[in-house]
């Protein structure tokens, strides 16, 4: 799909997603390797907006799994669809009978009745999954795998299975095969270790928090309307801010959330007040929002934040 | 290219990067669909596919570098003699004896030695690939080499003399003897910079300076109290770790249907859908909101671990909302305020400030009566009661009538205790009065005790 590296960063530079040279290299190897990728990092990087933008850049379609405790095959990969087994059961009843009809015993009607299992254990009555969708579909997909590290280790286990050999067997149906190997991103928050044997078969991307730069760059590019000045300030206290020591640190995302919120409130310039008031959008713990609020005051007036 | 990617991932295997043969394979692949063109582009590749841990990138990066650094200053041929000079250069060399004429080709006339006669010299210095050594191991063996090939100082000192005399017999000029001094110092000087590279490349990094995954094992293992300030960071950030896989746990109660009681109710409105045949059984999951109750021993004899454990308190409380912890030395205090109102370094300050250890005074007894008047509506049916204390009660009243009424009224009474078994009931500790009171005793020593403890709360719930 992409012939370089370059190609790779320019589009997902136009779906706006603006990527370092190690993600770039990352999603080329990808591309060129066939391997899934692995992206760790803190929550709200930009790990599942890579998924998309590259999906996006690739033209492919996005298959979204999210992941969570108690997380299994059935909700993951395919069930029966009872209802429509039943419904169909009803309606066809008369053509069952006419079948069976004709038998005398109930072991000959029995027979007559499995001749005709195959129908109702069809892909007809295949409810897929995401998985089964991702390995089904006509198209090649980029299939995203987000937060694994909240479902349990059985169903990362099972997971392999599908990750290396990209076929699924169904025990009515036999095995199913994937016409197109689809492109997998698994994310994850590292909120527990993952297993070794999923780490191997996936090329590992550390995902951390962007450099001023990159963050400004961002900024401009998802909230454009925002002054300039205004922008390197945010951007600035955004920085500062990951370097306390707070419950839970400003992501990417919310960056740029409070950009908008900027805008939206039709901000000139960054002073106390407009900081005061739109600091929740940051910040999602009283008590960050305090410690935050001390730190700026305190180093009136408010050097330390960069506030001016 | 090929040989030294490998050796670069034996590199980083003893230096504790875990590689495995699938992945030193992807390597190639990677190498070889991006190419060796970009030093940036090739060095993201290996990256991507030999480093999954965020813990092994500065492995990386520090072993990067000797690999697929450049090689060292280049050599340079002497610049600014004269076609005739240089013919008297490569005469004056020729006159030279068998050993000296090597390395003044070499170094006269900036002829880099191929990788070859370097490893034929690395030999002959008696270094092989994939040897063990540490940073003086290293400069010892750059030193034996450099001797082998003639580049000491003083070896070169001397040749360098030799061809000065051969010259002057040819009749260069002085400018021109003093031309090829120059560059023949200078590539010296170039080509030991080569030679302390090339030993180093050949020689595996000892774990003199890595072994960063044992140290942490180490850690865990470790007695809290015996820990060093740096130690003591490295092992809050862990806790800090521990603690956010705890939360996981906490927040993912979520139990398999299986493990409720059938839902009669809801299997039939479920099953309307399939014309009322009870193809899937509904169960009807039990919320159990977990109510904790912690009681802190911050004495003189658990100052060194009370940090921790106080840490850990704050965690817990953090995780469960309907959590009371107190903290008692004479006395039972509640300090479920300070923790829900500072962060977790204030707070960890602010309690073992307010409750100063003092002589001799510690009293459970007392300090349960006191809990049992006053802060009795903390402890109900629904409530894990978690004692942190070593027990030891300065020959007061135990009050294990206490403990028992408590365990009556409490869903479980745990025990954390930083003294190994055998010590209980030695001395004033009043651990055998207490141990069997409770559903569950743990020792709580190290940092992997407390964890597997943790674990262990979270799990039997």
């Amino acid at each position: 799909m992409f012939k370089q590296i370059a190609d790779v960063k320019q589009g997902l530079l136009e779906q706006r997603y603006i990527a370092s040279d190690e993600i770039a290299t990352v999603v080329f190897l990808a591309e060129q390797m066939g391997k899934p990728i692995l992206a760790e990092g803190p929550a709200g990087v930009g790990k599942t907006e890579l998924a998309k933008a590259w999906a996006a850049a690739s033209g492919r379609e996005l298959i979204r799994l999210q992941c969570y405790e108690g997380l299994d095959e059935s909700k993951a990969l395919y069930e029966w669809e009872y209802s429509k087994q039943m419904l169909y059961t009803q309606l066809l009843r008369d053509k069952l009978s006419q079948i069976m009809g004709e038998a005398t015993t109930l072991a000959e009607a029995a027979d007559a009745l499995s001749k005709e299992e195959n129908v109702f254990f069809s892909r007809r009555f295949l409810l897929p999954r995401p998985l089964l969708r991702a390995l089904m579909n006509d198209k090649p997909v980029v299939l995203l795998i987000d937060e694994i590290d909240r479902a349990d280790a059985e169903f990362e286990a099972f997971l392999l299975e599908i990750l290396s050999d990209f076929q699924v067997s169904v025990p009515e149906l036999g095995t199913i095969k994937a016409n197109h190997q689809p492109m997998v991103v698994l994310t994850s928050n590292n909120t527990r270790e993952l297993s070794e044997a999923l780490k191997r078969r996936a090329l590992y991307l550390f995902v951390d928090y962007p450099s001023f730069e990159s963050e400004l760059r961002i900024v401009q590019m998802r909230a454009p309307d925002l002054a300039p000045q205004v922008a390197r300030q945010c951007v600035e206290i955004v920085q500062r801010l990951r370097g306390l020591d707070l419950k839970k640190a400003p992501s990417v995302a919310e960056t740029v959330d409070w950009a908008k919120a900027l805008v939206a409130i039709n901000a000139k310039h960054l002073d106390e007040k407009t900081l005061n008031d739109t600091l929740t959008v940051i910040l999602k713990h009283e008590s960050d929002i305090q410690r935050a609020r001390r730190a700026l005051s305190g180093g009136k007036r408010g050097q330390d934040l960069g506030v001016r | 290219m090929e040989e030294r990617i490998v050796e670069f991932i034996s590199a980083l295997r003893s230096s504790g990067v875990r590689v495995s043969l699938a992945e030193s394979a992807d390597a190639m692949k990677a190498i070889s669909a991006v190419g060796v063109m970009d030093r940036q582009t090739f060095k993201n590749a290996l990256k991507a596919t030999l480093v999954k841990e965020p813990a092994d990138v500065p492995s990386f990066e520090q072993l990067f570098p000797l690999y697929f650094g450049h090689e060292g200053p280049p050599m340079q041929p002497p610049q600014g003699l004269s076609q005739e000079q240089q013919e008297q250069l490569r005469r004056a060399i020729e006159q030279l004896r068998e050993q000296l004429r090597q390395l003044m080709q070499m170094l006269a006339q900036g002829q880099q030695p191929t990788r070859e006669q370097m490893q034929q010299f690395a030999q002959k210095a008696g270094i092989n690939r994939g040897m063990r050594g540490n940073r003086q191991v290293q400069e010892w063996l750059t030193e034996r080499m450099l001797r082998q090939m003639g580049l000491t100082p003083e070896q070169v000192k001397d040749a360098l003399e030799a061809l000065m005399k051969q010259l002057k017999q040819q009749g260069m000029s002085a400018e021109g003897r003093q031309e090829v001094r120059e560059t023949v110092e200078g590539n010296a000087e170039a080509l030991r910079e080569q030679v302390a590279r090339f030993v180093g490349q050949s020689l595996l990094n000892q774990p003199d300076d890595n072994p960063r995954r044992q140290r942490i094992d180490d850690l865990m293992n470790r007695p809290l109290s015996s820990l060093s300030e740096a130690e003591a960071d490295e092992l809050r950030n862990h806790v800090r770790r521990l603690v956010a896989r705890l939360r996981s746990r906490a927040a993912l109660r979520m139990r398999r249907g299986k493990q409720g009681h059938f839902d009669a109710k809801g299997t039939i409105r479920y099953n309307q859908r399939n014309l009322g045949v009870p193809i899937e059984l509904k169960m009807k999951r039990r919320h159990l909101k977990p109510k904790l109750t912690v009681i802190v021993d911050v004495s003189t004899s658990m100052r060194p671990v009370a940090e921790f454990m106080l840490r850990m308190v704050y965690e817990m409380q953090d995780q469960i909302s309907k959590a009371r912890s107190f903290a008692f030395i004479s006395d039972m205090h509640e300090i479920s305020m300070i923790f829900a109102e500072n962060r977790p370094q204030d707070a960890v300050e602010i309690v073992l400030r307010e409750l100063p250890p003092g002589y001799y005074n510690t009293d459970l007894g007392h300090s349960l009566s006191t809990f049992c008047e006053k802060f009795s509506d903390s402890v109900d049916s629904r409530t894990t009661l978690i004692f942190v204390g070593d027990g030891r009660n300065n020959y007061n009243d135990p009050r294990a009538d206490l403990v028992q009424m408590l365990r009556m009224r409490a869903r479980r009474v745990i025990w954390f205790n930083p003294e190994p078994p055998y010590q209980w009931g030695h001395g004033d500790s009043d651990m055998l009065a207490y141990a069997p009171l409770c559903h569950a005793v743990h020792q709580v020593a190290t940092l992997k005790q407390l964890a597997d403890a943790i674990d262990d709360l979270f799990q039997n719930r």
